[in-house]
């Protein structure tokens, strides 16, 4: 580490407080600058591409339901253990799982956006939503129903873009384009897939020298 | 009917005062949020222009709590002191010619007085609120007062030497509406330690040490709440107005400015003020605090020699121009 210090003043500099003169001529400049204050009720904050919300189910058109399989990869991955699922086989249908309840204990949630990585169908999501606060505690343990209305009432947003939704940033990281499962492949930019992919530590080699 | 008429005066004075305090706190808290890249209040009314009146209500309707181990009367007294002395010097000040409430001799004797007393609130409040950070703040505030106003008093008495009079519409007649006729320039010295001592003396930054909110909760006004916590706020802003005001009427000429004008008089003396509050404020925008001993240091060390030095420059020159 270099130390820098500072050049001593001289006598006139002690004398006139030259230090106090410039730091009032820094806050006299940013009396005129352009405050950086958002004025959040009026002025809404803009979302980015994957930003981690409220959570939600896809709700398939074609079916009105979930296209939640019940793999349990979520509840396995959750770090935090917010998910609980119920499931029960169905014989009719090959003996496949259909889940009865999904329920995320949201005050329990830390946003890792692990469970919607590895969800091989992109049926849990966190959405752009972010005002969700309630009052009571309770309303914020989600059941199936209420992830499913979620996703509706953000869909039903003008600016949520659920078409292009799903497919940007979600998919387990490093994995080759051909061992992704199939809603997975969708099309990304390129540093998101591949070789190309970037992420933690080597981002900061990846950068130009100098650069940070 | 002529102390009906004083009455009134009283009255109108009291008034028009207590809406420049209100929007002092607005314009502190505009000014220092705007200097810190924020918007500062916003909400209540176009631009926060209510806030002062929402905070005024808010404190005035708030629970009043008395700590039980206080000193009951002497708690209860502190803050009244402090508002009673602060506005008396109120009546001194000239705001326009003729524009004075009590024109008397010892104007600027009495200012002081006044503004010591106020001190005395502080003091008391510390002492009888019976918790270890008011009487910190207490204390501090004592000795800050005892090593501050010496310098202070000091400063203006060149004042006092070249006006010849302690009657503070006489001070501002003697300096005369030119530019070159202000004490700014010859009492440069004075105005100096007069200005970091009125710092001091309010408790402002970077001299706010009887009420360090990062050190001692907020010092002396630790246990007071509700309507008698926004009295020591008021006293503190009606010293600012008066500090700056003395400021105004013994360096800067006053309510004589570049052209009379018409239907205000007072308005030049007015922006001066205002001009002292700002200046006020961008200091609290940008000092930190400084250390108690370097406090000390920076009052008997520094400021009353150079206001010892000023007063046997000007009565050397005095002696030898006349």
């Amino acid at each position: 580490m270099q130390i820098q210090y500072k050049p001593r003043r001289g006598w006139l500099g002690t004398i006139f407080q030259i230090e106090i003169l410039q730091g009032m001529n820094l806050t006299l400049k940013r009396l005129f600058s352009k405050p950086i204050t958002r004025q959040y009720p009026d002025e809404r904050p803009q979302v980015c591409a994957g930003f981690r919300g409220q959570h939600a189910l896809v709700r398939d058109a074609a079916t009105g339901d979930s296209t939640c399989v019940g793999c349990m990869r979520c509840v396995a991955v959750c770090p935090s253990r917010c998910i609980q699922i119920r499931t029960h086989r169905d014989p009719k249908a090959g003996n496949r799982r259909v889940i009865d309840d999904y329920r995320i204990e949201a005050p329990r949630c830390v946003y890792c956006g692990f469970c919607e990585e590895v969800c091989p169908v992109n049926a849990i999501v966190l959405t752009k939503v972010f005002e969700y606060s309630r009052f009571e505690r309770p309303s914020l343990l989600f059941t199936k129903e209420q992830l499913l209305d979620n996703w509706d009432r953000f869909v039903s947003q003008p600016d949520s873009q659920a078409d292009g939704y799903l497919n940007p940033f979600w998919r387990p990281r490093g994995l080759a384009e051909g061992d992704l499962p199939a809603p997975k492949r969708l099309p990304v930019p390129s540093e998101w897939s591949g070789e190309q992919q970037v992420v933690g530590r080597l981002w900061r080699q990846h950068l130009p020298p100098g650069h940070v | 009917m002529e102390i009906l008429l004083l009455i009134v005066w009283i009255v109108i004075l009291f008034t028009v005062v207590m809406l420049h305090v209100a929007y002092a706190t607005y314009f502190e808290r505009k000014i220092i949020g705007h200097m810190q890249v924020r918007l500062g209040p916003m909400r209540v009314g176009w631009h926060g222009l209510l806030q002062p009146i929402a905070d005024g209500v808010k404190s005035f309707f708030k629970e009043d709590i008395i700590p039980e181990n206080a000193d009951r009367p002497t708690f209860l007294a502190a803050p009244i002191i402090c508002l009673v002395a602060m506005m008396s010097s109120l009546a001194v000040l000239p705001f326009a010619k003729g524009w004075v409430l009590a024109d008397i001799d010892i104007g600027l004797l009495f200012v002081f007085a006044m503004s010591s007393l106020a001190s005395y609130g502080v003091v008391l409040a510390g002492w009888s609120s019976n918790s270890k950070y008011s009487f910190l703040g207490g204390m501090r505030s004592m000795a800050q007062v005892i090593s501050y106003e010496i310098s202070m008093g000091l400063s203006l008495v060149g004042v006092m030497l070249l006006a010849g009079s302690l009657n503070l519409s006489a001070i501002v007649e003697a300096q005369g509406d030119r530019f070159l006729g202000m004490y700014l320039l010859p009492q440069c010295l004075g105005f100096f330690v007069f200005f970091i001592s009125m710092l001091a003396e309010t408790n402002r930054v970077p001299f706010d040490l009887p009420e360090a909110e990062t050190e001692l909760v907020s010092g002396y006004c630790t246990e007071y709440s509700g309507m008698r916590y926004a009295i020591f706020f008021m006293a503190e802003y009606i010293g600012m107005m008066v500090m700056a005001s003395i400021g105004t009427l013994c360096f800067l000429g006053g309510w004589h400015g570049p052209f009379p004008v018409p239907f205000f008089p007072p308005l030049w003396f007015v922006l001066k003020v205002y001009l002292f509050m700002f200046i006020f404020i961008w200091i609290r925008a940008t000092l930190p605090r400084y250390r108690y001993d370097q406090l000390m240091d920076l009052g008997w060390k520094m400021l009353i020699p150079l206001a010892l030095a000023n007063i046997v420059l000007t009565a050397c020159l005095k002696a030898i121009l006349t």
